[in-house]
This record gives structure tokens, C-alpha cells and sequence, in this order.
């Protein structure tokens, strides 16, 4: 075993012991914390790229903790898929960290800021660990910490809201992940593995002599994680919790940590139940009809919205339908049109609340109609996120336009052009709340503009993340090559 | 009869189902935060001994092998062992939540959702 297979694991060792370290940094200064963070985060980028290029020169490898056989133990895979993803996420949250450094103490008290940070760290060691495992009720495990640190983190702020909205949060994650354990249970009972490929190898034959099993376990699973991921019917959680999160947190809760279950459902539909069996229980057609709702209702509930965060969070809800669609399009091109809008919302939903969020820093204002006039005055935040609003309604030269157009021709691939209509109209209606907002920030007058005539008050490390986020959205609205075929070996790699 | 020996086979499992389903329907449908809370923890207990029981082997021994004895049937071992991680994973949600409704009572005063969302309300009206 070369040195480079026992990166994964240093990865999670790495986040895991920075988490550990910040409080014993209390003494220091707060800027010593914040530094060390953020080499550990460039470090673990670092080896994730490398895992990346490994795993495509040598092809994918395990990793079994202890020596233990995978029907005992646990058993971490790291293919194109893994590889590509964590590299991906970690890529974007030390964007998002170098912002949090200008902006996390909004809302958070003096003393508390170092916890918000041991948070996110275990959130990251977390969700490696969800994308690396390749075992049922690992992922469990991971998922469950992945929701008490994403709960404490939109709780850590001390303001009313914040308490009921993470309780709903906790209470509705624990129905999903107890449903979700419910189908891992049914699948021991049938196979007696946890571990995913040899689930997989057990059911592809046999399922039809269980089939009542296999039945309930898909069930239980899809809406469990379905609750996680906030598909469509079990989004209501989401709107509250994002709007209430710190501005920072927002981006990664709802640009990161919904995907990191979009990309669970991902492996439980290819590679636990694999698409001969999932096409058999007319999987495909149940998830895209809820899929479809989702892409309307989300934007219908958005417009109505008048606090910019809340619109945002109901516009996440939308999107995630996208996401959804192309996985149950049970295709390469849908997996792949679903895997780009994954990075792609990542990259434009993270714009669009670091750019809020540099308003709300500068003038606490958070209605959407109160952004009269603000292009002027946040040229640089307000042109990315408009870029990032332009990218979501799909307009051509955003990675939001590719996302679209490719998704578009898998519907069409996969026989159900109809869809286009709703992809057409959810279009249509994500313009509906995203113009008005670019309307009155660039082409009305504030009547408070000769007062206001400083530009961009905020620090430049709060500007230059949102910045190379504007240029990522372009560049690979302009580029998509440079991804797309990254993406497309990551689906290749599920079975 | 062939009914009830089903039944009466399957006990375990139902039993299991049972604790599930009330423990659900105590999360969706009580209004009460900390009998919320009590109802992941049936829920949760619900899915444990579900999981104990695809462990069980008919006419199965306790899997402590003595080396001098050869073989013997054996109960698997393997789900209880991951339901110990499991209960200690429940355990942390709950105080989690439970330290989060101590929060909410001291803001809100209440426990009791429906007052809380009508609080909330008033407030938003006089915005």
C-alpha cells in the first residue's frame, strides 16, 4: 500500500485533530486558530487533489480499517467518484472559511467564535467520511454527525428564531435518518452485509424471492434521505434553518451539505440497488414526478418570499429538484447533467448568500425590497450576485445555463420530453423572484445614495472568495469541458 | 392456526414495526417538545431491536466459543454490536435536542409547540 492510499484517512484524521486543537488554542490569539485552520484545509485540498489524480492514473482503491474483511469491518472505496467530490467540497468550503474569517462573528458571541469553527470542522470530517465509506450503516453513523453539527451550528447563534427553527430541524433529520437505518435493517435481514458492494452482489438475483423486503428497504431509504436532502415534500425545514444559520454557514449548509445527501441517494440508488432492480420498482418515474413538483413548487413558495435569505432557501428546494430529476433519469447523461448541477448550484448558491451576506454585514437589511439602489453601492458583491441569479434562471455563459441544456437533452434521451416543460417553467419562475430583486439593486435610485457613497465597506477577505466564485461560475459556464469529463468517469465508476 | 403461529413467529419483528409506528406518530402529532423528543427515542429503540432480532439464530447460542468445543450454532453477534454505536448515536441527539427545548423554555416560556408557533406569529404581525 503506497503512501498515498492512506491519505483518505489522514484527511479524516486531519479535520478530526483540528476540530480537537481549536479550543486548546484558546490562549493564543484568535488569528493563530485561524491561520493553523486554514493550512489544514489547504493541506487536506492538497492531498484530495492528489487522491483525485491517483485514482485516475492507478484506479480506485480500498482502504479496510484493521485489516478486518469488509463482511466485518468497515471498508472505505475511493474511486473517481469519492475522489472527485471530496475534492470538490473541500475546494469550496476554504472559500467560504476565508469569507467566514471577515463575518463570523455576526450573531455569534465573542467567546463562541472558536466553536463555530470546532463545528465546521467536524462537519467536514463528517461528510469526507459519508463519501468515502463504502458501508450502509458507516454512512449512518456519519450521517448522524453531519446532523448534530449542521443543528448546532444554525443554533449557535442566541436568537429566538434560531432554537425553534434547529428543533424542527432535529426532529425532521431524525425521522429521515431513523427511516433510513429502518432500510439498512431490512437489508441485513435479506443479505446479512452492510457493506454496499456486497449488498449490491447479494440482492441483483434474489431480490424477487424478497422482494416485500427489498420493496420497503428502497422505501424507507429514498424518504429518509429524501427528508435529509429536503426533496420537495419533507423540504419544510429548510427554508427556517438556512435563513436563520450565520451568513457563512448558510452557503455551506445549503450549497454543501444537502448535496453531501443528494450524493447518498446517488450511491443508494447505483450502487446498493443498482438500476436493474430500481427500474423494476418503477423507481425512476415515482422519483422524477416528485422531482418535477419540486422544481415548481419550490419557486412558487420563493416568490412569495420577502426576506432575501428565505427566498433563497425555498430557490434551494427548486434546484434540488434539478438534482433529483437527473438522478432518476437512471441514464449516464442524467447522472451526469445531475452531478454538474451539483457543483454548479454549488458554486452559484454559495455566491448568492456570501454576496447577501456582505449586504446584511454592511446594512443589516434583509428584505428583499429594501435592495433599491444597492448595485451601486456593492458593485462588486452585487454584480456576482447577479451572475449568480442570471446562473440560476439559466441564462447562457453560466455553468446554470449547461446544467439546464444537458438535463434537457437526458430528459429527452430518456424518453420523457415532457419534462422539459417543467424545466421551461421552473425557469421561467425562477426569474420571476430573482429580476425583481436585480431590478431594484441596479436600475432603481436609492433615495439614501448621496449619504451612503463609500463602496464596499467590507473586508477584502470577505470580497475576494465571492470574487473567485463569480469567475469559477463564469469560467465554467464558458468551460464546461474542464469538468464535465471528471464528472462523467465519477458516473461511470458507481456500478 | 396457521395465522397466529405466524404471528406468534414473527413477534419480534412486530413488536418492532409496533415501537416505530407509535413513535412516529408521537413526533408528528404531539404538540409537546420533550414527548417529541421521546418519540425519536421509541422510534429509534423500535428500529435497535429490530435490528437484535435478524441477529437471532433459532436453537443459537450466547457467541462466546470456547476453543476446546467445536462448532455449535451460534447467534450473530454482528447486529448488536452495531446497535451499541447506534444507541450511542440516539443518545447524543436527544441531549442535543433536550439541551435545545431547556433554550426554547427559557426564551419562550412554554414547551408546548402551538403556543410557540402562535408567540412567533404575534411577533411577525407587529413587524
Amino acid at each position: 500500500m503506497t503512501m498515498i492510499e492512506q491519505l483518505p484517512v489522514i484527511n479524516l484524521l486531519a479535520l478530526l485533530a483540528m476540530a480537537l486543537l481549536v479550543p486548546l488554542l484558546r490562549g493564543r490569539s484568535f488569528k493563530t486558530t485561524l491561520i493553523l485552520g486554514l493550512c489544514v484545509l489547504l493541506g487536506v485540498l492538497l492531498s484530495s487533489i492528489l487522491i483525485l489524480y491517483h485514482v485516475h492514473t492507478e484506479g480506485a482503491f480500498y482502504y479496510h480499517f484493521g485489516g478486518h474483511s469488509p463482511v466485518f469491518g468497515i471498508e472505505l472505496l475511493i474511486n473517481e467518484f469519492s475522489a472527485l467530490f471530496t475534492m470538490l467540497i473541500i475546494a469550496l468550503v476554504t472559500l467560504v472559511y476565508v469569507y467566514s474569517t471577515g463575518d463570523a462573528t455576526e450573531g455569534i458571541g465573542e467567546n463562541e467564535y472558536g466553536r463555530y469553527y470546532i463545528l465546521l470542522f467536524i462537519l467536514l470530517f463528517s461528510m469526507f467520511g459519508i463519501i468515502y465509506t463504502n458501508d450502509l450503516f458507516n454512512t449512518y453513523v456519519f450521517m448522524e454527525i453531519l446532523s448534530i453539527t449542521t443543528c448546532s451550528i444554525i443554533s449557535i447563534k442566541r436568537k429566538k428564531e434560531n432554537y425553534t427553527s434547529a428543533f424542527r430541524y432535529v426532529m425532521l433529520n431524525e425521522i429521515g435518518s431513523l427511516s433510513y437505518l429502518f432500510g439498512v435493517a431490512l437489508l441485513y435481514m435479506i443479505t446479512g452485509y452492510t457493506n454496499i458492494e456486497l449488498v449490491h452482489g447479494a440482492i441483483q438475483q434474489s431480490w424477487p424471492l424478497y422482494s416485500a423486503n427489498v420493496v420497503t428497504a428502497v422505501a424507507f431509504m429514498v424518504v429518509g434521505i429524501g427528508f435529509k436532502a429536503a426533496i420537495f415534500p419533507f423540504h419544510i425545514w429548510l427554508p427556517d434553518a438556512h435563513a436563520a444559520a450565520p451568513n457563512s454557514s448558510s452557503a455551506i449548509l445549503s450549497a454543501i451539505v444537502v448535496k453531501v445527501y443528494l450524493l447518498i441517494l446517488v450511491k443508494v440508488i447505483y450502487s446498493v440497488y443498482g438500476v436493474t432492480i430500481m427500474t423494476a420498482l418503477n423507481m425512476p418515474l415515482i422519483i422524477g414526478l416528485i422531482a418535477a413538483v419540486g422544481m415548481v413548487m419550490g419557486s412558487v413558495f420563493a416568490i412569495a418570499q420577502k426576506d432575501i435569505k428565505r427566498m433563497l432557501g425555498y430557490s434551494s428546494v427548486a434546484q434540488i429538484g434539478y438534482i433529483v430529476m437527473g438522478i432518476s433519469l437512471m441514464s449516464v447523461a442524467g447522472l451526469s447533467a445531475a452531478f454538474f448541477h451539483i457543483v454548479s448550484h454549488g458554486l452559484m448558491k454559495a455566491a448568492l448568500f456570501l454576496a447577501a451576506g456582505i449586504i446584511i454585514y454592511d446594512r443589516k437589511i434583509r428584505r428583499v425590497n429594501l435592495f433599491d439602489g444597492l448595485g451601486f453601492q456593492f458593485p462588486v458583491s452585487m454584480f456576482v450576485f447577479g451572475i449568480a441569479a442570471l446562473g440560476m434562471i439559466g441564462i447562457p455563459i453560466t455553468t446554470g445555463f449547461i446544467a439546464k441544456f444537458n438535463l434537457a437533452f437526458a430528459t429527452l434521451d430518456a424518453g420523457r420530453g415532457i419534462f422539459i416543460v417543467i424545466i421551461v417553467i421552473s425557469g421561467l419562475l425562477n426569474a420571476l423572484y430573482y429580476m425583481p430583486v436585480l431590478i431594484s439593486a441596479f436600475l432603481r435610485d436609492n433615495p439614501e445614495k448621496q449619504r451612503h457613497i463609500t463602496f464596499e465597506k467590507a473586508p477584502r477577505t470577505m470580497l475576494v472568495p465571492v470574487v473567485v466564485l463569480g469567475i469559477l461560475i463564469l469560467a465554467l459556464g464558458i468551460y464546461p469541458d474542464l469538468i464535465w469529463g471528471l464528472l462523467e468517469s465519477a458516473v461511470l465508476s458507481l456500478q | 392456526m396457521s395465522f397466529f403461529q405466524s404471528l406468534l413467529d414473527h413477534i419480534n419483528y412486530l413488536g418492532a414495526v409496533a415501537l416505530f409506528v407509535i413513535g412516529l406518530f408521537t413526533v408528528v402529532t404531539h404538540g409537546n417538545l420533550i414527548k417529541r423528543i421521546m418519540g425519536i427515542n421509541i422510534m429509534g429503540t423500535g428500529i435497535f431491536l429490530f435490528f437484535v432480532a435478524i441477529g437471532n439464530v433459532t436453537g443459537g447460542l450466547p457467541p462466546i466459543i470456547d476453543p476446546a468445543e467445536e462448532g455449535g450454532t451460534f447467534i450473530n453477534p454482528l447486529p448488536s454490536v452495531l446497535i451499541l454505536t447506534g444507541i450511542v448515536v440516539v443518545v447524543s441527539i436527544t441531549v442535543y435536542s433536550l439541551s435545545l427545548v431547556v433554550r426554547i423554555y427559557e426564551t419562550y416560556g412554554t414547551t408546548d409547540q402551538d403556543e410557540i408557533a402562535k408567540m412567533i406569529r404575534e411577533e411577525n404581525d407587529n413587524d
